[in-house]
């Protein structure tokens, strides 16, 4: 050790310290009254259970008011209202028509496009000298 | 002593206030000594020296056994002193500690200076501590710069000031030479 460190710790010993009977006391009192790491350990425990509980319950309470708010909200569709038949049936026209008859037209056009046929085939033998 | 002291810490912890006690016993005289030097009341000292002993019950759980067990304690008593020492805590001012310098009242006269007396004139807190963690409580570097919350380089650096700084002063001639000397 040299000089210094030894003088360091030949003064730090000429420190004079007592610890009076009184601060003992209150020493020994306040680690008594104070809670012990155990306690503590189980006090810090404690409100990690109840919290895990409160967290679940405020979870599901949660999700049952979205549920209702979701399905409250939800505009219902208007109930279908049915008249009944005789009602109706009063109103309504008798539909005992004639059946329309819509194939002449087309019949006079056929006709035409088979006579412009006929046409354009004398034509064409014409050109090629088929002869008539 | 130091299976002893480990013996201790696991019965306290498990909730044994006899196993603390002895702990207490162990440590109380060297840790207000120290606080002595860190506050500026002896009253201050004492309550730092409470303080210490309940925060190290309290949270005992919370000792990490890789340090030693003295490395804990002191980091706790240095933050008391701290708080205690704060701008931001009020002085009581019906609390007057007619004492003085609580460190120089518990000095006996000699003929130099005690050089812990010296070294608070001459070092700041921090270095003063560091001084006193090294060479009173023989803590190894990275012992003190861990109480100190400090890095190893820092503490390796100030305690080589702080030693040349204390050893100018231990060389230096005395009041009683310096008069013979002329």
């Amino acid at each position: 050790m040299d000089k210094l460190a030894k003088a360091l710790r030949d003064d730090a010993a000429r420190i004079d310290v007592k610890v009076s009977a009184e601060l003992d006391r209150r020493l020994h009192a306040s680690i008594e009254n104070a809670p012990s790491p155990a306690a503590r350990k189980k006090a810090v425990r404690k409100p990690a259970t109840s919290i895990k509980w409160a967290s679940a319950l405020t979870g599901v309470a949660l999700a049952a008011t979205v549920i209702f708010v979701v399905n409250f909200d939800q505009p219902q569709a208007p109930a279908a209202v049915v008249p009944p038949l005789q009602t109706v049936t009063g109103v309504l026209p008798r539909l005992n028509t004639e059946t329309a008859v819509f194939t002449a037209p087309l019949t006079e056009e056929l006709e035409n496009l088979e006579a412009d046929l006929r046409k354009a085939e004398r034509a064409v033998k014409r050109e090629i000298g088929l002869g008539l | 002593m130091a299976t002893d002291e480990s013996r201790l810490i696991d019965e306290a912890r498990a909730g044994s206030v006899s196993a603390f006690t002895e702990l207490v016993e162990a440590y109380k005289l060297r840790l207000l000594r120290f606080l002595l030097t860190r506050c500026t009341s002896h009253a201050d000292a004492e309550d730092a020296l409470q303080d210490t002993f309940v925060n190290a019950w309290r949270y005992l759980d919370s000792y990490d056994a890789r340090w030693r067990f003295s490395t804990w304690l002191y980091r706790i008593a240095v933050n008391n002193a701290a708080r205690l020492n704060s701008p931001v805590t009020e002085p009581a001012d019906d609390i007057v500690d007619d004492r003085g310098d609580p460190l120089a009242a518990c000095i006996a006269e000699s003929e130099r200076e005690n050089l812990w007396l010296s070294a608070r004139r001459l070092l700041s807190d921090e270095v003063y501590a560091a001084m006193w963690l090294r060479y009173v409580e023989d803590m190894s570097i990275r012992d003190v710069a861990s109480v100190l919350d400090r890095s190893n380089t820092w503490t390796k650096v100030n305690l080589h000031r702080g030693r040349q700084v204390l050893d100018a002063e231990l060389n230096k001639p005395s009041a009683k030479e310096q008069k013979a000397y002329g």
